[in-house]
């Protein structure tokens, strides 16, 4: 080989490298100046002297998986560079942040475990960006976060000490009851679904008491009292799923103490509608349901599904009309008042 | 509510012109492309058409036209409630004053714009896994955020609400909003979040924060803050931690067309305000 020859391989042969090891096992090395930009990779090279080798590979935090690997050492590769100006890092941030939310938050968790602050801030604020002006269901949408709050802890944002799983659990349902009455309301024509959906959380609540034996019985038998033709293993199918959920809870309600204190106004109808349904209950084990008293129920749930909705919407709704709702003239300032004057 | 345009004495062209130029200021073109501004961008406008379309002059009004168009151009991109119930005010705002050609032409817009949002939130529904982010960085994403998007996220989900009851949070909003204008005395265990939120009703800032605007007194232009600061880095190096006067949408108007015309807001709008952070009522 000639001098040229070994000068063009020779600094290849001496850049060191770092062995890591990801999550899935998988071994890889890295250019040491691009690892040891991340602070996590450079304490354990330099106190705990690992990465030298394919035995002694640095085991990764759990939440870094190779595609994260390589998209937070592209980040490294360009920004370890001191020849950079801060108008190309800029350019190249901005560029490097398109990418989906979930790539996003996955990015977020593996920056945060390697201790890359720079990258950590960058995608911080564009998910901040992305949260930014939206509602708290559009929120839930793009992030696809379960809607697990109670409706207190929604109107009163604090936190919130009442752990009970009693009474998320019923709040849960309640919160079902509201979307099923609202999508009752917006189709009015098609009328398979409803009493199907409404019967199952009855048999939910009346279920938390404790006689589950029951549910699949009274279940079959509300369908033959109703009017409207339903698929039969749709509705099944409903109704044991719910059950299903509630075998597992059923243990924890019964464990649990039953001391509510603190959420005085949810035990007071949890009561009522409680008793209610311990009266009603002989009436759900006979195959004929007495009109009458399905009205009643009918109405009650209703009732408290108007009450929850009612404070729930109006309170949301307040909170969104500051921002947009301006002031356009007469007609639409008393847009805002009208529903400002019904919250109060 | 009176309006009068006081320079009707100097030559037309030079009239046209410093409108021109004002409107130019004030940016609501680029606010509209911004996916949080657009629901304040569309307010103003409808804001500007209610209060004085037909007094504008004719280039001015083209501005106008164009702009409207390009907010239902735009609102398919969007994909908010926020900018829905904004392109929507607009619309009206549109009907009302526009002359019949340029009418039909934006409702036109509207309409389309209207199909195109409909086709697109059809196509959503994948049950991907997100992960779930460690609560130090939601509390750190957060940081970033106005008090709005706060309260929002605070709706969100169980881990998200604990997030933001993170003192630190309310803490740094209070001091943007509140701290040149009041002084508090801190103890341990002070909850920030209930200093801010009376501050906030005693300030009435729901009022002051509906229209996204913002008088920075470092570059003499009504700006859009970006939560209570001046967009451009000089400004807010320059004012440190002191906030921008905030403008109602109003006073923007009337900045632009020269007029003094007041508010026409009701005080009922106090009740609006207590929604924010409305106390469960269940009668």
């Amino acid at each position: 080989m000639s001098e040229s020859d070994m000068a063009i391989i020779k600094p290849e042969m001496m850049k060191s490298y770092i062995w890591l090891e990801t999550s899935d096992g998988s071994i890889q090395q890295v250019e040491q100046e691009v690892a040891m930009f991340c602070p996590f990779i450079c304490h354990q090279v330099l106190q705990k002297g690992a990465g030298s080798s394919k035995n002694n590979a640095i085991s990764l935090p759990q939440k870094v998986n190779p595609a994260m690997l390589s998209l937070i050492f592209d980040y490294c590769r360009f920004h370890q560079l001191p020849g950079r100006s801060n108008k190309e890092r800029k350019v190249y941030d901005e560029k490097f942040m398109r990418m989906d939310t979930k790539r996003l938050c996955e990015l977020t968790s593996a920056a945060d475990s390697l201790q890359l602050k720079p990258l950590v801030d960058l995608t911080s604020r564009a998910l901040a960006r992305i949260i930014e002006g939206k509602t708290p269901e559009e929120i839930r949408e793009i992030f696809h976060l379960p809607d697990d709050l109670t409706e207190e802890e929604k109107l009163e944002p604090l936190k919130n000490t009442m752990d009970d799983p009693r009474i998320r659990l019923l709040n849960r349902l309640y919160a079902k009851k509201r979307k099923e009455l609202k999508e009752r309301e917006k189709l009015k024509s098609i009328e398979v679904e409803e009493h199907v959906d409404e019967r199952s959380v009855d048999d939910l609540l009346s279920f938390i008491n404790g006689r589950d034996h029951k549910v699949v019985n009274t279940s079959k038998s509300k369908k033959k009292n109703k009017k409207r033709k339903e698929h039969k293993n749709g509705t099944c199918k409903v109704s044991n799923k719910d059950s299903h959920n509630l075998h597992s809870k059923q243990r924890s309600v019964d464990e649990t103490s039953s001391s509510l204190g603190g959420v005085s106004n949810l035990h007071n109808i949890e009561d009522d509608i409680f008793s209610r349904k311990a009266e009603f209950e002989d009436g759900y084990i006979d195959d004929e349901i007495d009109p009458a008293l399905k009205e009643m129920l009918d109405r009650e749930v209703e009732d408290f599904a108007r009450r929850l909705n009612s404070s729930w919407v109006l309170s949301v709704g307040q909170e969104r009309q500051p921002v947009h709702f301006s002031i356009n003239g007469n007609g639409d300032t008393r847009r805002l008042t009208g529903p400002a004057a019904r919250h109060k | 509510m009176k309006t009068r345009i006081d320079d009707q004495s100097k030559p037309q062209t030079m009239i046209q012109e410093k409108y021109t130029k004002r409107y130019q200021n004030l940016k609501v073109a680029e606010a509209l492309s911004n996916n949080h501004l657009y629901p304040f961008a569309c307010n103003e406008l409808s804001s500007i058409i209610d209060l004085g379309y037909s007094q504008l002059p004719k280039d001015l009004k083209a501005f106008i036209f164009r702009d409207c168009l390009s907010a239902f151009r735009l609102l398919p991109d969007m994909n908010t409630s926020a900018a829905v119930s904004a392109a929507n005010l607009l619309v009206k705002s549109v009907e009302s004053a526009f002359p019949k050609q340029k009418k039909n032409l934006a409702i036109v817009e509207f309409k389309q714009a209207k199909v195109a949002l409909k086709r697109r939130t059809k196509g959503h529904d994948e049950h991907i896994d997100l992960p779930s982010l460690p609560q130090d960085i939601l509390v750190h994403i957060f940081s970033f955020l106005d008090v709005y998007s706060l309260l929002s996220s605070s709706q969100v989900s169980r881990s998200w609400n604990q997030a933001t009851s993170e003192g630190s949070l309310w803490r740094s909003l209070f001091d943007l909003h509140f701290s040149h204008k009041v002084s508090i005395h801190i103890h341990p265990g002070f909850d920030w979040r209930e200093a801010f939120k009376n501050e906030y009703i005693l300030y009435k800032s729901s009022k002051m924060l509906r229209s996204g605007r913002g008088y920075c007194s470092y570059c003499d232009s009504v700006v859009w803050h970006d939560n209570l600061r001046c967009p451009k880095k000089q400004c807010r190096l320059k004012s440190g931690k002191k906030p921008l006067d905030l403008m109602l949408t109003h006073q923007v108007v009337n900045y632009l067309l020269g007029t003094t015309s007041s508010s026409d807001e009701s005080d009922s709008e106090d009740e609006a305000v207590r929604g924010l952070w409305a106390y469960p009522t269940l009668q």
